[in-house]
């Protein structure tokens, strides 16, 4: 079983202080991981980091052994290593089929463009009921959906997703949850940050509780603590 | 009296067409980098030389000196977005340090012009002599070819952004760049490209515009503040309210002249200008934010 994904030791923020110091997470072939803990401990920034839009300071980053430390963005959408960032309004001037089209920009993506558009129509129908409208129109569900979708388009290898459920309505979390379970089912490998432990339990098979830009805690679904130990753990520290 | 509106209603047209060409180049920049080149008349003057140096002093032709001069033009914006522009991505004062640099580039290229090509004015020859009648005034044949030539350039490349990958990716980048890099477009590329494409469409307006005036270091000047003046009254946003604004804006300058002749026209225009900052401020077609 090969890792897909390995982050070690890895150093990132935004000015002189680092938001991440020395966080470390990885995931293998075949599994799904999730991402939680307090606001504004960094795993927003993790992701940007991964993604090439935010520079590390030290540490590295292996994607299907590959070396992206240093990557530019484009280079590791060209990997497959896709990302539906958090609170994503894409292209508010752009119709939305035309973002979906666009999406598949890469070289790995093109080929498929047509086969995913259809793939992601028949994920979200309405996306293609919307697919004349601009951005910038749709609802906050509607924008995480274009959002999905459009990290969809990439022909992702690893699809990491930062907050998908964020704001929405209970009706809305639902549907989106649904459809975050079949893109796994399709053999879409997942990272997803989120702050309903509910849900990442149920899409994900090991947890990192993330604090102070460190993983301070991993949760293996198979043998967890009951979900009341990790509320605990969760809102014990957070609250601390 | 019919006839003279008539007239001038045409030579605002002209006028109009070569202003939209200009300021379509300069609102391509703006949208996609936020940048404000001011050199984009600079670009234009070196399309022109270039023009001249490939028609008249090589001999091959206006046609070949046209397109050399587009091309020469947008190499030259390449060349300046790499050396004066990339290296203040993500500056806090972006806006501001560009300025300068583009201003820079202004200085460089109109130097430069003056050392290479002298002082002597330059001319180039008409792509076809001749007159054509137009709702009963006659333009030189030239100017009737700028009437369709402009537009049709405007719609190809409103096509481009609209229709493929590489024009949409532009318009992306222009609005969410970092959404842009997740969905793996090259952000530094596409800038490259915005601004080979606005100096292109800047050296086109030259090296046309060589036939009509003279070719001088300083010619890009006028052309520069009176696409400011469009893009200002169009808004900064879609290539067809640029346009348009173009037309608008070439059409107010030709009757100002006709009423009240050269001295006061720019006086009106710029008062124009600042009444429309004050009550539209996102331009006559942009929306109130
Ligand atoms: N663009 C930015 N510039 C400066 N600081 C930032 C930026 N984005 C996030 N931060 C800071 O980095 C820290 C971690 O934020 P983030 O990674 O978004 O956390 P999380 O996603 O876990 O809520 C916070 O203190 C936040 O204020
Ligand atoms: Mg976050």
């Amino acid at each position: 079983m090969g890792r897909l994904l390995d982050v070690r030791d890895l150093f990132a923020g935004y000015g002189p202080i680092d938001v991440l110091r020395g966080i470390s997470i990885h995931l293998d072939a075949g599994e799904n991981i999730g991402l939680f803990g307090p606001n504004g401990h960094g795993k927003t920034t993790l992701l940007q980091t991964i993604s090439g839009l935010v520079r590390p300071t030290s540490g590295t980053i292996t994607f299907n052994g590959a070396d992206i430390t240093t990557a530019q963005p484009p280079k590791i959408v060209e990997a497959g290593l896709v990302q539906s960032p958090q609170g994503n309004t894409m292209f508010g001037e752009m119709r939305v089929q035309e973002t979906l089209e666009l999406a598949a920009f890469s070289r790995r993506a093109r080929g498929k463009r047509n086969d995913n558009l259809r793939r992601v129509f028949g994920l979200f129908p309405r996306l293609q009921e919307r697919g004349n409208q601009r951005s910038k129109t749709l609802s906050g569900g509607e924008r995480q959906m274009l959002s999905i979708g459009a990290a969809l388009m990439c022909e992702p290898g690893l699809l990491m997703m930062d907050e998908p459920t964020l704001g929405l309505s209970p009706r809305l979390k639902e549907e989106l949850s649904e459809a975050i379970g079949k893109i796994a089912s399709d053999g879409v490998p997942l990272i997803v940050v989120e702050q309903d432990i509910e849900f990442l339990l149920r899409a994900a098979d090991r947890l990192y509780l993330i604090e102070h830009g460190e993983a301070v805690q991993e949760i293996d679904r198979a043998n967890a603590p009951d979900h009341a130990e990790i509320m605990e753990l969760y809102f014990g520290k957070a609250g601390a | 009296m019919t006839e003279t509106l008539l007239a001038t209603l045409v030579s605002g047209v002209v006028l109009g067409s070569l202003y939209a060409l200009m300021a379509s180049g300069l609102s391509v920049v703006w949208t996609t980098l936020g940048v404000f080149n001011f050199a984009h008349g600079a670009l234009m003057m070196f399309g022109a030389y270039i023009a001249w140096t490939v028609s008249e002093a090589a001999g091959l032709g206006l046609p070949a000196g046209i397109l050399a001069g587009t091309a020469g033009a947008a190499f030259a914006g390449v060349v300046i977005e790499r050396l004066l522009v990339r290296p203040f991505y993500g500056n806090r004062n972006m806006l501001l340090v560009t300025v300068m640099t583009t201003l820079a580039a202004m200085i460089i290229l109109e130097k430069g012009a003056q050392i290479i090509w002298g002082a002597r004015l330059k001319q180039l020859p008409r792509l076809i002599d001749g007159e054509v009648s137009l709702l009963g005034v006659a333009i030189s044949a030239h100017e009737a070819i700028l009437l369709v030539l402009a537009p049709a350039v405007l719609i190809a490349i409103w096509r481009f952004t609209v229709l493929t990958n590489t024009g949409r990716s532009l318009r992306a980048v222009g609005q969410n760049q970092d959404s842009a890099a997740l969905i793996g477009i090259n952000v530094p590329v596409a800038f490259a490209l915005a601004f080979g494409l606005s100096a292109a469409l800047a050296g086109l307006t030259g090296a046309l515009l060589g036939s009509i005036r003279f070719i001088t270091p300083s010619m890009g000047a006028e052309p520069l503040v009176k696409a400011m003046i469009v893009v200002i009254f169009g808004g900064l946003g879609s290539l067809g309210a640029t346009a348009g604004a173009a037309y608008i804006i070439g059409i107010i300058e030709a009757l100002l002249i006709l009423w009240l002749g050269l001295y006061w026209t720019p006086f009106v225009l710029f008062l124009l200008m600042i009444v429309v900052l004050v009550f539209r401020p996102n331009g006559i077609f942009g929306g109130r934010e």
